[in-house]
């Protein structure tokens, strides 16, 4: 079993640290958890989406009157119905902004279609069979386009392009004919080259890595009402209610004032419902049609081109050491497979697959490339595992080549708190020789890993993520009997409303069950960026901090009136104002909202938009098995070491870890898109993409390790997104050392696995 | 067309107008309004409306309304009596064994189906008796451990 963090067998905390169960846990086992698709409106009408069945293609006409005859139809829209949303247009989101003619593109393709499942048309009708037939009237005439599907292919000259405005950002002078290559990012220092051919040993892989997906388990679905003064009412799964209103409003020139999204609960969204994918459509079709609109997608429309998926890759990595294991050069070309339309900048990736050595020269170079492919999108970490899975199999290698143990080569480069990180700026406070410290001495490294019927080896793989902070906003009620009702900016995807009661209970003196918890749609609550990045734990619990500390004033004030006593002369403890002796008096919180009932709210607020980064840092060990007549692997054991700062809920942090890591582990072995040459994905149901059953894995083995964060409340780090990075390389690495030989691409499915067996044999000595 | 279909749903009597190509999953949800019973992919592979037919575990949604006609269908609302959680559930909620709870009620019914007809699990019994509930949150480990638990305390 896990050992016990810390935090827990300090007293210093009464609430935090603590293993409590959720507080929207019964609610999820009975059946009453409310998604949006379980909401039905009087009068509810059902859309659905027409899809592009070309890969690449101009559209010349689309025809709706056959569809619009149809009896019980009530509304066909297409590009036609909204807005054209120019080149360049971005919302807010982070440091960059969210590209806004992407998302209009990704809801409604207008003229051209880039990838099989592109929407290009929906329908609005009395009942989903009604709907369903709908589409197949509509007629659209298209001209056809050459595709292209590779990575590699996209990039090179002759390729055919997608986008005639792409001209590749980061290239100096900007070149003057437009390119698959959106974007191209260096990240460099020192001389690399130089260091690689001169260095004692060094080692060097290509790795290839399919398209995967989030893959979870409720499709994007929404409900849109709109009123009889336009105003619109979204209910909707989404991971932020506040980008989903400023992408549905610019995608419909909707005034905010007349938009409200109430975000729902949501069943899993791991970065693929940050973008919206139907929700601005279902509110025109409502404005249409004059009735409340439900639009939910099927499975094989959320894997076929309904949703963006997680980027393809084609990395090259080479590293150099000395004879005595320290590092020389890192040297990597990441090749992110974008999809459709310009994707994520590779810089992140690039950094995080770099960040946990100490090295002197670096040549990190990365290019987002389009191809015809749904466009991908945000997961978990985006871009770790497929950079992870390069990088830290070329450091194995190497220490393979040198000798060295792979845990002691960790040791030796190991970047520390203040050692420079690949953008040259000194490292926060990191716990990496704590991380690694504990993996040398725990049973999962020390204990033999014993015989099976087929080979067996373990491995070590490192990971590292950034995570970002950007905006969280709540308010603290204090309601009539005193107790504290939170509502917060962002919506609870992994736990949010447990651990920030866990929160609030703490810095009110309380116990959790005092504090009631919910996520404000966007017109109940101050603006907050979305449910990413690993960042609503820790930069809500510092908003929730200052909104318990601005309630408590203002209680403060009206207790020192109501004892005839200096505000800052109250002691406040466990929800009682007491003055100081000899009169002692005291009130309690219920008392004195009773007592001031009529004398307006208390509403703390607070906000948090600049905290430091959290930033995430893991080490996992994988023993596996490798049956040599059929390639399959199986995952024996895994540990995955990881400090997250300060766990708020053990419980609630495990999961995060172990649900991530499985998440890796299935891209690792089972999971990849499979494209016909033609776009279309050959395995688009939940079937033939095949996701880790309880079957698949063991049980995962958390250790908690806990290095605060410098002026962050509590010190908390992120948690959710790290462990999913360093998974397949931990396979590979494991692989490796059972067989001897490298599977270079991923997910490493059976097939794969045995062809490079078979490879390895065939190969002279 | 619509047709009348009479079933024993969670131990009440229900008599139905279906369409013939309504399944037992849009009978839950659209027409008797039970919807804690999910819908994740619609063609059985994911588990999410694990219900129970005549005490076996079906997928929802790849059973048409029409042959639960006569036949008894416990969903995740007839699970809790009175208030109380049944023991599955309970652990559930100690153990950390539902994080986005999509995947959960459908869980809870797979796991009731394997507890009915065996009281003392072993580990791989219970994984395999999920392994057609897909979970993409918790990565199996405390779904596990809850349901060894609720199994212990169904017996003593």
């Amino acid at each position: 079993m896990t050992p016990e963090p810390a935090r827990e067998k300090e007293q210093s905390f009464k609430v935090i640290g603590k293993r409590l169960a959720r507080v929207d846990a019964k609610e999820r086992v009975t059946g009453e958890a409310c998604y949006p698709a379980d909401l039905s409106l009087p009068g509810m009408a059902h859309a659905k989406i027409l899809r592009s069945p070309l890969a690449h293609a101009r559209i010349r006409r689309i025809d709706t009157t056959r569809a619009e005859a149809l009896r019980g139809v009530l509304a066909c829209v297409t590009a036609a119905d909204f807005p054209a949303v120019p080149l360049g247009s971005t919302i807010p989101m982070g440091e960059v902004g969210y590209d806004m003619w992407m998302v209009a593109a990704i809801n409604m393709a207008r003229d051209k279609v880039y990838w099989v499942g592109q929407p290009v048309a929906a329908v609005a009708a009395v009942d989903q069979h009604t709907a369903a037939a709908a589409l197949a009237l509509i007629e659209v005439d298209y001209e056809p386009l050459e595709p292209v599907l590779g990575i590699l292919a996209a990039m090179a000259p002759e390729a055919p392009v997608l986008h005639e405005h792409v001209f590749t950002k980061g290239v100096e002078p900007r070149p003057k004919t437009p390119s698959n290559v959106c974007s191209r990012v260096l990240i460099a220092r020192g001389a690399s080259a130089p260091a690689l051919a001169e260095a004692a040993a060094s080692a060097r892989l290509r790795v290839e890595v399919d398209t995967a997906h989030q893959g979870y388990l409720e499709p994007q679905v929404a409900l849109a009402q709109v009123d009889a003064n336009g105003f619109a009412t979204v209910w909707a799964s989404t991971q932020g209610q506040f980008t989903a209103e400023l992408m549905i409003a610019r995608m419909l020139a909707l005034p905010a004032s007349k938009l409200k999204i109430v975000p729902l609960e949501i069943g899993g969204g791991f970065g693929g419902k940050i973008a919206i994918h139907g929700e601005a459509v279902a509110v025109r079709l409502a404005q249409k049609c004059r009735r409340p609109i439900k639009l939910v997608l099927t499975r094989e429309e959320v894997l076929q081109g309904g949703s963006g998926p997680a980027a393809g890759a084609v990395i090259d990595v080479a590293v150099a050491a000395e004879r005595d294991g320290r590092l020389l050069a890192i040297e990597g070309t990441y090749r992110m497979d974008a999809g459709g339309l310009p994707g994520l900048s590779p810089s992140l990736l690039m950094q995080a697959s770099a960040a946990l050595y100490q090295c002197p020269n670096l040549h990190l170079e990365g290019f987002d490339v389009v191809t015809n492919k749904p466009r991908t999108e945000a997961y978990r970490g985006p871009g770790g595992i497929q950079a992870a899975f390069a990088v830290e199999q070329a450091m194995d290698m190497l220490c393979q080549e040198l000798g060295l143990d792979p845990l002691d080569f960790r040791k030796r480069n190991a970047a520390v708190t203040g050692s420079t990180m690949p953008i040259g700026t000194p490292f926060p406070a990191i716990g990496l020789t704590t991380i690694l410290d504990a993996v040398g001495r725990h049973p999962s490294w020390l204990d033999p890993i014993g015989t099976g019927a087929y080979p067996r080896g373990r491995g070590l793989a490192l990971g590292y993520w950034r995570g970002t902070s950007m905006t969280s906003a709540a308010h603290i009620t204090i309601a009539g009997d005193g107790r504290p009702m939170v509502t917060m900016g962002a919506v609870d995807l992994s736990g949010t409303r447990s651990t920030m009661a866990q929160v609030v209970a703490e810095e009110f003196g309380l116990s959790i069950e005092d504090v009631h918890v919910e996520t404000g749609d966007s017109k109940s609550v101050g603006y907050s960026d979305g449910a990413a990045g690993s960042r609503v734990a820790r930069t809500m619990t510092a908003a929730l901090v200052e909104a318990s500390a601005d309630a408590l004033g203002q209680l403060r004030s009206r207790a020192a009136e109501k004892l005839q006593c200096a505000p800052h002369l109250l002691r406040y403890a466990a929800g009682v104002f007491r003055a100081p002796p000899p009169g002692s008096a005291a009130i309690s919180l219920a008392e004195l909202m009773q007592a001031t009932l009529t004398d307006g709210a208390v509403v703390g607020r607070g906000v948090s938009s600049k905290l430091p980064l959290g930033v995430e840092i893991g080490a996992h060990v994988c023993d596996v098995e490798v049956d040599t007549d059929t390639g399959l692997v199986t995952v024996l054991r895994y540990t995955a070491f990881q400090d997250v700062g300060l766990a708020l809920n053990p419980t609630a942090v495990e999961g995060q870890i172990e649900g991530s890591v499985v998440q890796g582990l299935g891209w690792a072995l089972l999971e990849g898109f499979d494209y016909a040459a033609d776009g279309r994905l050959r395995n688009a149901s939940l079937l033939d993409y095949r996701m880790p059953t309880a079957l698949d894995v063991p049980r995962i083995e958390s250790v908690i390790i806990e290095t605060p964060v410098p002026n962050v409340p509590y010190g908390v780090r992120g948690v959710g997104e790290v462990p999913i990075v360093p998974p397949a390389a931990a396979v590979a690495n494991a692989i490796a050392r059972a067989v001897g030989v490298r599977v270079r691409r991923m997910p490493m499915t059976p097939e794969r696995v045995l062809a490079a067996i078979r490879a390895a044999r065939a190969q002279p000595h | 067309m619509k047709l009348l279909l009479s079933s024993i749903i969670n131990g009440a009597e229900h008599s139905v107008l279906v369409d013939p190509r309504d399944t037992l999953l849009e009978l839950l949800r659209d027409r008797i309004g039970l919807t804690g019973t999910k819908e994740g992919c619609g063609n059985g592979n994911c588990g999410t409306c694990t219900v129970l037919m005549d005490g076996a575990p079906v997928n929802a949604c790849l059973v048409l309304a029409l042959e639960v006609a006569g036949r008894e269908v416990e969903t995740i609302e007839g699970l809790a009596t009175a208030g109380e959680l049944h023991p599955i559930q309970s652990a559930l909620v100690e153990l950390g064994g539902t994080q986005c709870g999509f995947c959960t009620p459908g869980i809870v019914l797979s796991a009731k189906a394997l507890l009915d007809a065996n009281p003392t699990p072993g580990e791989a019994e219970i994984r395999q008796a999920i392994a057609g509930n897909l979970c993409r949150c918790t990565g199996y480990g405390k779904i596990v451990e809850a349901i060894a638990t609720a199994a212990r305390r169904l017996k003593a």
